[in-house]
């Protein structure tokens, strides 16, 4: 949409319509036993509360001055129970029972992008949980009568609580979205309630440390907000990242699904680098970098496995989309489809955050903890992780080149997995096994690199994987460079497509 | 509108589901699409409704390919699945009002739209019941409701006809052959090939992704069976013995045999020939009460061309 697009639409404010997933989503869920039926026990147990306190406590302020703060933390309670609960169940099985219906791309009949479809039932999600929290709010609002609990508190919490539900009903999206069967499906909802019960633990006991301290009391202080504002802004890359791989998991297969989550992560990359970098100026140590570097290199690990998946043909929709402008078309094809870009896009991140985490060291050397060890942690696994990649890249190329690229990745694991633990199955075998045995060094295993201890092994181990990685580098550089100069538009009226790329 | 489906060829790893087939049908036009279960007839019609991409061709919508404006084709085409709606908790007014939303149409118009739909499709009186309470056929009908909402110009229809009863069908055929009229272009597959014969102008066989036969269902008659059965029943009792052998000896007869109480053969000439024919047995004073020609339909056919293989 260009400016003059842009401007239309918000002058034509009158005809904004909304989005057809929520009317048909709410709809549903207004007729649905599932929504009503708890939302009317959800009611229940929050007067039957109600009573339970008002009967059984006194009202005389001398006596209980907690009286308020006790009603509180109870309803608090069983408002994350039933939000983060059930909500994100019962938004995660709808999609779920929609993908896996016999009939899937009926909804993809239509004009709905993948955008307006996952936004759809985010914003339905999150419409449902606005309804559980204002059935509780005239409950709440009792409370502050009685004591023991300041509105900026309840607010507080409230607000928290609603973006965690929001966090989790985009992830049940996302896993409603995987492609995977019904007791996958069903595992991956049992995993999911297990972790809604630890959030809903960790969140009550959260807001009982808030309620102590009054968070009407901490507004005041710089370090509220600015802890605030963070782990609001956490919370949102968080939802944002698993929006964008909904988006790219309910998109054709034709489509250009690297896209969009490529340029989310190195965004959210770049901004995360930025203000971990303001941080390191602000106290001058650049141990704070590692708020940035951990998290870019747990989600480069995964990423890297997703990329070397990736089928080396691009669709023809997709080749029509490559920018004819040369400098446009090397940028693109990082970003693009395709393993080898993927791959590329993985390292120079990792080359990148490594390097700047590195000077940074250099610029900022007061209190470093982050010592050579950490760096050298940081590097190996970096490097065994590349080395294992581009081996099974070279052998799903060489040996399995009609199998789906899906494989690679699935390779890949089986390589690092299966190298890590067949020393310890030779060696239980011998009668040898032992925690010792396990922290020697183990040339080519990834996982050895976090146990071991010895200076030198460390050092051997980035040897070898540097070495491993070169190699795998040379013997991928045919294929690297082939990629390279395919990645060509494809020209506008020839709608056939090229034949296939060897990889 | 023209649909021109051009040398069009999927994929899927190994398997090739259609092997570089073309046909093309216009506005006003039904045409049937046959073929085994596995022939790639799915495939085709995913295409052609822009859901799946081809690994080499084009379909042409009025010009507009596929490939390359699959939002704008989309537009053109009203695509009905094999599978029938199966959303919970939905009425049938609010699916189609979903669609048409998704459709960008608006207000008022969205309004007419649907209540047209309704009316054309014949669920006005059910409208506010659930999708899940309808019989087979009436989700049909919703189905067809839904592909039509957004008026458009090309139909897909995939196997619409499986399972309804005889009713249903009946009326099936009757919307479509009014969608014709209406100046919709319509591809429409099915296994029951008797009713395609009678609501198609064309038809495209096909078979393991490679087209078998195509064009009108006169042309694909005419080709595929050049000769033409010609069947004869005598007054009761006039029955000659020698008949059989005075027919094999005539020209342009071959195979003449007993069929229960007629006797057929089959006319290797053009139709004067059957007029000489006739005008001998009467003249050799055979009391003839039915001399006819026996047409082939579109399941001889398809039972001929086709061997039943999969991929």
């Amino acid at each position: 949409m260009n400016l003059a697009g842009i401007k239309n639409h918000f002058t034509n404010w009158r005809g904004w319509e909304m989005n057809p997933i929520v009317i048909k989503e709410l709809r549903q869920g207004v007729r649905s036993w599932t929504v009503t039926g708890m939302l009317l026990l959800f009611l229940v147990v929050l007067f039957v509360t109600s009573i339970g306190f008002l009967l059984t406590q006194s009202f005389e302020i001398s006596q209980n001055m907690q009286l308020g703060g006790s009603m509180f933390s109870a309803f608090m309670v069983i408002l994350a129970g039933a939000s983060i609960f059930f909500i994100p169940l019962y938004t995660g099985v709808r999609v779920a029972a929609e993908r896996q219906a016999n009939n899937p791309d009926l909804l993809y009949v239509s004009t709905l992008s993948p955008f307006r479809i996952i936004f759809g039932k985010f914003l339905c999600s999150a419409y449902i949980a606005v309804l559980f929290f204002s059935a509780c709010m005239p409950f709440m609002a009792f409370t502050n009568l009685l004591r023991g609990v300041d509105l900026p508190t309840v607010f507080f919490i409230l607000f928290f609580l609603f973006l965690v539900v929001c966090a989790a009903n985009m992830i049940a999206i996302f896993l409603a979205c995987l492609p995977a069967s019904l007791p996958f499906k069903i595992l991956f909802a049992l995993g999911g309630l297990v972790a809604s019960f630890l959030i809903i633990g960790s969140l009550v006991g959260l807001s009982f440390e808030f309620m102590r301290s009054g968070v009407g009391a901490m507004m005041t202080g710089k370090d509220f907000w600015v802890g605030t504002a963070t782990t609001v802004g956490i919370g949102l890359m968080i939802t944002g990242l698993f929006f964008v791989l909904s988006v790219a998991l309910i998109s054709p297969p034709s489509a250009n699904r690297a896209l969009p989550v490529r340029l989310y992560l190195t965004a959210i990359w770049l901004i995360g680098g930025i203000f971990a970098f303001i941080w390191v100026v602000q106290t001058g140590e650049a141990e704070r970098l590692t708020a940035w570097t951990v998290p870019t290199f747990l989600i480069m690990m995964p990423a890297l496995l997703v990329v070397i998946s990736n089928e080396d043909q691009l669709s023809l929709r997709v080749r029509r989309t490559i920018p004819q402008s040369p400098v446009k078309r090397f940028l693109a094809f990082f970003f693009y489809n395709g393993a080898a870009g993927g791959v590329l896009w993985v390292g120079g991140i990792l080359a990148a955050t490594y390097s700047l985490a590195a000077s940074a060291m250099v610029y900022f050397p007061k209190k470093v903890y982050s010592s050579p060890e950490s760096s050298h942690w940081f590097a190996t696994t970096a490097f065994y992780a590349f080395a294992y990649g581009l081996t099974a890249l070279f052998i799903q190329r060489k040996f399995f080149p009609r199998r789906p690229a899906k494989l690679t990745g699935l390779l890949a694991v089986l390589l690092a997995g299966g190298w890590a633990i067949a020393p310890g199955i030779v060696l239980f075998f011998v009668n040898q096994l032992s925690w010792k045995s396990i922290d020697r060094f183990q040339p080519g295993n990834i996982f050895n690199v976090f146990s071991i201890r010895d200076e030198p092994d460390v050092l051997n181990h980035e040897v070898l994987a540097g070495i491993w990685l070169l190699v795998m580098i040379v013997v991928n550089a045919r294929w690297l460079r082939r990629q390279i100069l395919n990645f060509q538009p494809a020209v506008s009226g020839t709608a056939v497509s090229p034949p296939p790329v060897p990889r | 509108m023209k649909v021109q489906v051009k040398n069009l060829r999927k994929e899927f790893g190994k398997t090739v589901a259609v092997d570089n087939i073309s046909f093309s049908f216009d506005s006003g036009h039904v045409f049937g699409f046959v073929g085994p279960n596995g022939a790639g007839k799915t495939t085709t019609m995913r295409i052609i409704s822009t859901i799946e991409e081809p690994t080499a061709g084009d379909v042409l919508l009025n010009g507009i390919s596929v490939c390359e404006e699959p939002e704008l084709a989309r537009r053109a085409v009203g695509y009905v699945p094999d599978t029938l709606p199966a959303h919970a908790d939905i009425t049938v007014h609010e699916y189609l009002d979903f669609y048409a939303r998704a459709y960008g149409l608006r207000g008022k118009k969205r309004t007419q739209a649907i209540e047209a739909i309704e009316e054309f499709t014949n669920v006005t009186g059910i409208r506010d019941k659930h999708l899940k309470a309808l019989s087979k056929g009436m989700k049909q009908r919703v189905s067809l409701g839904r592909a039509l909402v957004y008026d458009p110009d090309v139909l897909v229809l995939d196997e619409p006809a499986a399972g309804l009863d005889p009713r249903a069908r009946i009326e099936l055929r009757e919307l479509l052959l009014l969608l014709a009229e209406r100046k919709k272009a319509i591809l429409i597959s099915s296994h029951i090939l008797t009713e395609l014969t009678e609501i198609c102008n064309g038809v495209v066989i096909i078979e393991r992704g490679k087209i078998l036969e195509t064009g009108t269902i006169d042309d694909v008659l005419k080709k595929s069976s050049p000769r033409r059965t010609v069947a004869i029943r005598l007054l009761e009792g006039n029955h000659h013995p020698n008949l059989l052998k005075e027919l094999l000896q005539t020209p342009f007869v071959e195979n003449a045999r007993d069929v229960a109480s007629e006797i057929h053969f089959e006319l290797t000439g053009d139709e004067s020939a059957a007029c000489d024919i006739l005008g001998d047995l009467i003249a050799k004073k055979y009391k003839i009460i039915e001399f006819r020609q026996t047409k082939q339909n579109l399941e001889d056919i398809f039972m001929n061309v086709t061997k039943g293989g999969v991929q």
